[in-house]
């Protein structure tokens, strides 16, 4: 008679257990059914550029970046009487998304007189959970033509004019406020000044983003170049800086001390260490507008 | 004394497992929310989301993830993940409520009030919803259009774009139902 209480019990407790089970937590049972499809982490960097080098980020299909950028500074212990600065240099460039992944660009930049431009694709992209790539890979390959030439360089025909950057730039977005970028880079440049000069140049980046709010975040990059000029005492470019972005406009705030604009020249040609005397360090500037050539269509609603 | 113990065992099995099929699942869910302003209209739509209805309780879940909603610019999804709604920290947006007097043999359109808690970026509100439930011999619809206001879920817009974001944001869902099995 015991035993049969001890079983009745029991079953009462299994009967209990699984009603219980039956009212489940409704919201647990659709954690469970969420489509387990690929997401990809966005807005590593949010620009194409963390300051004054690629970032890993792409422009969206069917989206053009117009790019307008500037270095500022100052010729020290003369009396100037120019407006703001002494010396501007600026680029202007567009950028166009192809695809999601491929995009490509062409600029100017008065400074250094060069026409360049680009091809971009986003070889690798970050998962946030576990099962993909732990980092986002993005191929840069960019070429620019010296419109000035050198008339010191031995070799000034428009054909050895042309220079080559290769980058390999690898990302992780670390959490949603860090992300940290490397880019093993190779420049190749037809026209030397002197004969001594290296014509390929290995360069490593490093760069960072930390966002402060939902609309600003402070960067910072850093180039170690390997084998810089023999000619003229180079710098390794350096920069700190802040991004701001709202709706379609994006700002860039940096100091920097390089006053090139594109790849091969901002690698090999930085005059000037970081520090704070004129006119080592330059105030940078870039504005870029983003405009939709085409918009995603919805997919046709289902009659409300 | 057997034959009770065998009863029992029957019934508690049945009333746990019975109410297992009494649950019906939505699995590809249209929700989409509007912002209407002079400046600026912002659409974005998620066929993905979730729901799924309790007939034993009435009970009702819902459950989307934010990183799936697309928009007419590219840009904006980003933005919106990014800056808005923090997609990172907030994968989800969730609700759980229940139907108040709801009749499930009901065969046709019927008006009723869900009440529940909505969860959107860390924020959890109360809210009353119209809901259209159409029954077509078993086939459940349910239909409805409501208004939130952005501030109520602590998401941050700055002042310059105060004018392209409206305070009120509209949502309107339609979830068609299947029956749930495990």
């Amino acid at each position: 008679m015991k035993n049969r209480k001890l079983i009745l019990a029991c079953f009462l407790i299994v009967g209990l257990l699984s009603q219980t089970n039956a009212q489940d937590n409704l919201l647990d049972i659709l954690d469970a059914e969420h489509p387990n499809e690929k997401i990809f982490t966005a807005a590593t960097f949010k620009m194409t550029r963390i300051s004054y080098g690629q970032s890993i980020e792409t422009r969206k299909k069917g989206t053009l970046e117009t790019y307008w950028s500037y270095r500022f500074w100052n010729i020290p212990n003369t009396r100037t009487q120019s407006f703001f600065a002494d010396k501007v240099s600026g680029r202007l460039a567009l950028e166009y998304g192809v695809t999601d992944r491929f995009s490509m660009g062409v600029g100017y930049s008065n400074y250094d007189d060069l026409f360049d431009g680009f091809l971009k694709y986003k070889l690798v992209r970050q998962q946030p959970r576990n099962d993909g790539s732990p980092v986002s890979i993005t191929l840069f390959q960019g070429g620019s033509y010296n419109g000035g030439g050198n008339p010191y360089a031995n070799n000034n025909d428009d054909f050895n004019r042309l220079s080559y950057t290769s980058q390999v730039l690898i990302a992780r977005k670390f959490n949603s406020n860090f992300s940290f970028q490397i880019a093993p880079t190779i420049i190749h440049r037809g026209m030397t000044a002197w004969p001594s000069d290296p014509t390929n140049t290995f360069a490593m980046g490093f760069g960072g983003r930390f966002k402060i709010n939902g609309h600003l975040s402070f960067v910072s990059e850093y180039y170690w170049v390997t084998n810089p000029l023999k000619s003229k005492e180079t710098f390794d470019p350096f920069s700190l800086g802040l991004n701001w972005e709202i709706g379609g406009l994006m700002f860039q705030c940096m100091l920097t001390n390089t006053r090139s604009l594109v790849e091969d020249t901002y690698l090999t040609q930085t005059p000037n260490s970081f520090n704070f005397k004129a006119p080592n360090i330059n105030l940078g500037l870039t504005a870029i507008y983003i405009w939709h050539l085409k918009k995603k269509k919805h997919p046709p609603q289902n009659k409300l | 004394m057997n034959k009770l113990l065998i009863f029992l065992l029957v019934f508690s099995f049945f009333n746990g497992t019975g109410q297992n099929q009494e649950k019906i699942i939505a699995r590809q869910g249209q929700v989409s929310f509007f912002s209407y302003t002079s400046v600026e209209n912002i659409k974005a739509k998620n066929n993905q989301a979730l729901s799924i209805i309790d007939f034993s309780n009435n009970k009702i879940a819902a459950s989307m993830l934010m990183n799936v909603f697309v928009f007419e610019k590219t840009l904006m999804r980003e933005h919106f993940n990014e800056s808005y709604i923090e997609t990172d920290i907030y994968p989800k947006a969730t609700f759980e409520g229940e139907i108040i007097d709801f009749d499930k043999s009901f065969n046709g359109k019927q008006t009723k009030m869900i009440n529940g808690i909505f969860s959107l970026h860390g924020v959890s509100k109360p809210i009353e919803i119209k809901t259209e439930i159409d029954n077509t011999n078993g086939n459940y619809i349910l239909t409805a259009t409501f208004e939130t206001f952005v501030k109520d879920y602590d998401i941050k817009i700055p002042p310059l774009l105060a004018g392209n974001i409206a305070k009120t944001i509209s949502v309107t869902f339609r979830f068609e139902y299947e029956p749930y099995e495990k």
